[in-house]
């Protein structure tokens, strides 16, 4: 297929996905500010990583600024610009979903709901991207189009979690008081809430919240599709498929693989208690940096088809290497 | 056989040539059955129905840009609901027509760039043929696939006060148009599907297909399987939609230009595994802007090398470069002698009367009659850039009167005609509006002319101008089996 198809396809994707999450982190922080009390803690600032902001400026900002290219309205916008330049590439139910969807927002009644009910708004808008995700998988063939929509949503997905846990660490950090208190419970029931994870947390663990769980639960479960490794996993495949269609003599799995292999393989092989030995600050931001050198490196190999080193290159310098060690010895 | 309640027993036809009305209240036999149908129906149900085809066309993004609208909105084509119906006898006619024009329009291409026949002949004034904007000496002597130049063609037919078809322009560079012929018929089935039963309506759907027949007949002898592509200017171009839509339907790349390089004489597009060869462009993409070291060099919509490669004889284009000397509209006024050269036949659709600025009697009259023509520039389109006369004001005919003694080689002339009218649906009651009919040529081996064609309609009352980019409107096209 045409690289540039592949690269809006693959990033037509990940603001799908990108809007998904903004949805949920604004619904959670609704709620955890009903439940806990503006005047106890600010919400709404870490979420963007400022201080001193109000919770109706935070909210516009992610939810309906145009400014802003990661709002909700900005992630469905893009979704729908990148799908009308490679409509003939995807379904005909793909395209017209993201684009009524466009077009309802546009609506000046939409707008006013934007205001006045931001809760049901972002969450109408949710479940059509969440809708749009299942027409991906049901209405288009599953060969290598499909693959680097999968590519797109899993690098985004795992991305996200991780950016998440990041921001929100403050709330599953532990208080001075011995036992939790049920404002505590609450705090961390939101972080399980903006991954769309606390009812599979309850069925998995069926345990006392705990934010040790938490963690381990978005990190390292291995079947909810919502888990850091489960995306990792899924992205891993996705590329897989497209590697082979490339390299098929070769194998060498290409610069994107060999990363994205690595990552998925730490955080597939750690245990949670080994995280925070190395810190979960550290581990997260290892793990953030890995995957935006995959997502780099993809461009560069299959969207933009640079030039790639050639594959003598590395057995030449393989063979230096392997003489110099000789010599040593 | 019309009841007094009914929108139709007040709708006054007028003097012009009514598609469906002979006289008032007495409807041509070939729209009796659709008047019955129409009769059944209140005002309030024809308006949902309107409605409902209205938010399909917004739904599934059937929208064109506006050339000259610099915020890139989208607009729907206005669509009117109440379809065209054309007789198998005449459409006969208007199909061996279009073939005679069409064949003996690329008869005359070919001349024009291998032996140059008729500039000896003193039938056209050769200026007018080597001065033309569309004439490219950079193909002359090259041969393409099977000597076609024009494989998509659309002509735009007007009938008369008397009802008589005349080609009133052809369209042989990159027409565009026909994803609605299409879409038309879809949406139309959807909305309104009662009114098919009483019919027996040919097909439109199979378009796609012939039209890449069409493709790979004109790819270079050394494709084994022919690579077909699609070339669109990109998201800003205002057939957007059509080219996603004619990609989509015949299961062709689209690409941009920068999708596409020309490296050792061969054509090559950018893909995930590397690069893929390219045997056949249909491209969307005019002339000048086809390759920047041939044509306009500030071009970003083409590809470089892309002509040298043609010329080669390795890359199929369709059409074929070169085409848009033989549609400008002072070689206009020559096809039925064209027609005659090279076939030896009149013409069988006539030509609308035209006075050639370039011939000086000719301007004269044109000068001095011009409050009662309509006044065009020969390299424009798209209603834009002419002059109608009898609606216009004195400034407008000083204006062109400029103009044209300025350029005489840029315009011509034509009489005013009374464009036939068609019901339409307008705000709860049938009106009579204006309409042509655009259809659609395509040559490979044979010629094949789709059934049926663009119906375009002036949607504002007494409007002459059907142009989209106008505010004009569409109808589907039946023709009848």
């Amino acid at each position: 297929m045409l690289a540039r198809v592949a690269d809006d396809l693959y990033w037509m994707a990940r603001y799908v996905e990108r809007g998904i999450a903004v949805s949920r982190l604004i619904e959670v922080t609704r709620h955890l500010e009903l439940d806990v009390g503006v005047e106890d803690s600010d919400f709404w600032g870490p979420l963007v990583g400022a201080v001193d902001l109000s919770a109706e400026d935070v909210s516009f900002f992610l939810l309906s600024d145009r400014l802003n290219p990661d709002s909700l309205v900005s992630c469905v916008r893009h979704a729908r610009e990148l799908a009308r330049g490679i409509r003939e590439s995807i379904t005909s139910e793909m395209w017209e979903e993201l684009n009524t969807l466009q077009q309802s927002l546009a609506l000046p009644g939409k707008q006013r709901q934007a205001q006045g009910d931001s809760v049901s708004f972002q969450r109408q808008i949710r479940q059509r991207l969440q809708y749009f995700q299942g027409l991906v998988g049901s209405t288009l063939a599953h060969d290598e189009p499909w693959n680097f929509l999968n590519l797109g949503t899993y690098l985004e997905r795992a991305d996200g979690v991780v950016r998440l846990l990041r921001r929100q660490a403050h709330l599953l950090a532990p208080r001075d008081d011995e036992e939790p208190s049920d404002a505590d419970m609450v705090r961390w029931l939101a972080v399980l809430r903006s991954c769309g994870s606390a009812e599979a947390y309850a069925r998995f663990y069926s345990l006392r919240v705990e934010p040790a769980r938490i963690v381990e639960f978005l990190l390292l479960n291995p079947v909810f599709p919502q888990s850091v490794r489960f995306a990792l996993g899924a992205a891993e495949d996705a590329l897989g498929a497209v590697a082979e269609l490339r390299s098929a003599a070769s194998n060498d799995p290409g610069p994107a693989g060999r990363t994205l292999g690595r990552v998925r393989a730490d955080v597939e092989h750690v245990a949670i208690d080994e995280v925070f030995e190395v810190g979960l600050e550290e581990f997260l931001s290892g793990v953030q940096g890995s995957i935006a050198r995959v997502s780099d490196e993809i461009v560069a190999t299959y969207l933009r088809d640079e030039p790639q080193p050639s594959r003598l290159v590395g057995v030449a310098r393989a063979a230096q290497l392997m003489a110099a060690q000789q010599q040593q010895q | 056989m019309i009841t007094q309640s009914s929108p139709l027993a007040t709708y006054d036809p007028t003097a012009f040539w009514d598609e469906m009305f002979s006289a008032p209240g007495v409807v041509r036999p070939h729209y009796a059955a659709l008047a019955r149908r129409l009769e059944t129906l209140s005002a309030d149900e024809v308006t949902r129905r309107q409605r409902a085809a209205d938010l399909s066309f917004q739904a599934r993004g059937i929208t064109f840009a506006v050339n000259q609208d610099p915020s890139g909105l989208e607009k729907i084509m206005p669509f009117d609901l109440i379809p065209r119906i054309i007789l198998p006898d005449e459409w006969k006619r208007i199909e061996r027509g279009l073939e005679q024009r069409v064949r003996a329009l690329n008869l005359f291409l070919h001349d024009i760039y291998h032996d140059e026949k008729i500039l000896g002949s003193g039938l056209i004034p050769p200026e007018l043929i080597l001065g033309a904007r569309g004439y490219r000496r950079e193909v002359r002597s090259v041969e393409p696939p099977l000597g076609v130049y024009t494989h998509v063609v659309g002509s735009d037919l007007v009938r008369d006060h008397r009802g008589d078809f005349y080609v009133l322009e052809d369209n042989l560079r990159v027409p565009s148009g026909v994803s609605y012929v299409v879409e038309n018929r879809r949406v139309l089935k959807r909305v309104w599907p009662q009114i098919f039963a009483d019919y027996p309506i040919r097909p439109v759907e199979g378009y796609p297909q012939d039209l890449l027949s069409v493709l790979r007949e004109v790819a270079p002898p050394i494709a084994e399987t022919a690579t077909v592509v699609l070339l669109t200017p990109g998201v800003h171009n205002s057939a957007f939609f059509e080219h996603a839509f004619l990609a989509k339907a015949m299961g062709i790349e689209m690409v941009q230009g920068s999708d596409l390089f020309v490296d050792d004489g061969t054509v090559y597009m950018r893909t995930t595994s590397g690069r893929r060869r390219v045997d056949v462009i249909y491209r969307r993409v005019d002339d000048d802007f086809l390759d920047p070291l041939a044509f306009r060099r500030d071009s970003f919509l083409g590809v470089p090398g892309l002509l040298a490669t043609y010329r080669m004889g390795r890359i199929g284009l369709a059409n074929a470069p070169g085409t848009g000397v033989a549609d400008d509209k002072a070689i206009y006024a020559y096809v039925p002698t064209i027609i005659k050269y090279y076939l030896g036949e009149d013409e069988i659709i006539p030509n609308v009367k035209t006075y050639v600025a370039a011939d000086p009697s000719e301007r004269a009259f044109i000068l001095e009659h011009i409050a009662e023509l309509v006044v065009k520039s020969v390299n424009a389109s798209g209603g834009y850039g002419m002059l109608i006369g009898p609606h216009a004001p004195k400034v407008d005919h000083e204006e062109y009167r400029r103009r044209i003694r300025a350029d005489p080689r840029g315009y011509i002339a034509q009489p005013t005609i009374a464009l036939s009218r068609h019901p339409s649906w307008s705000a709860g009651s049938l009106e009579g509006r204006h309409v042509d009919l655009r259809p659609y040529v395509l040559f490979g081996k044979e010629i094949r002319v789709t059934p049926g064609g663009l119906t375009r309609v002036a949607l504002r009352a007494g409007s002459l101008v059907v142009n989209s980019s106008q505010g004009g409107g569409a109808k589907d096209t039946w023709v009848l089996g």
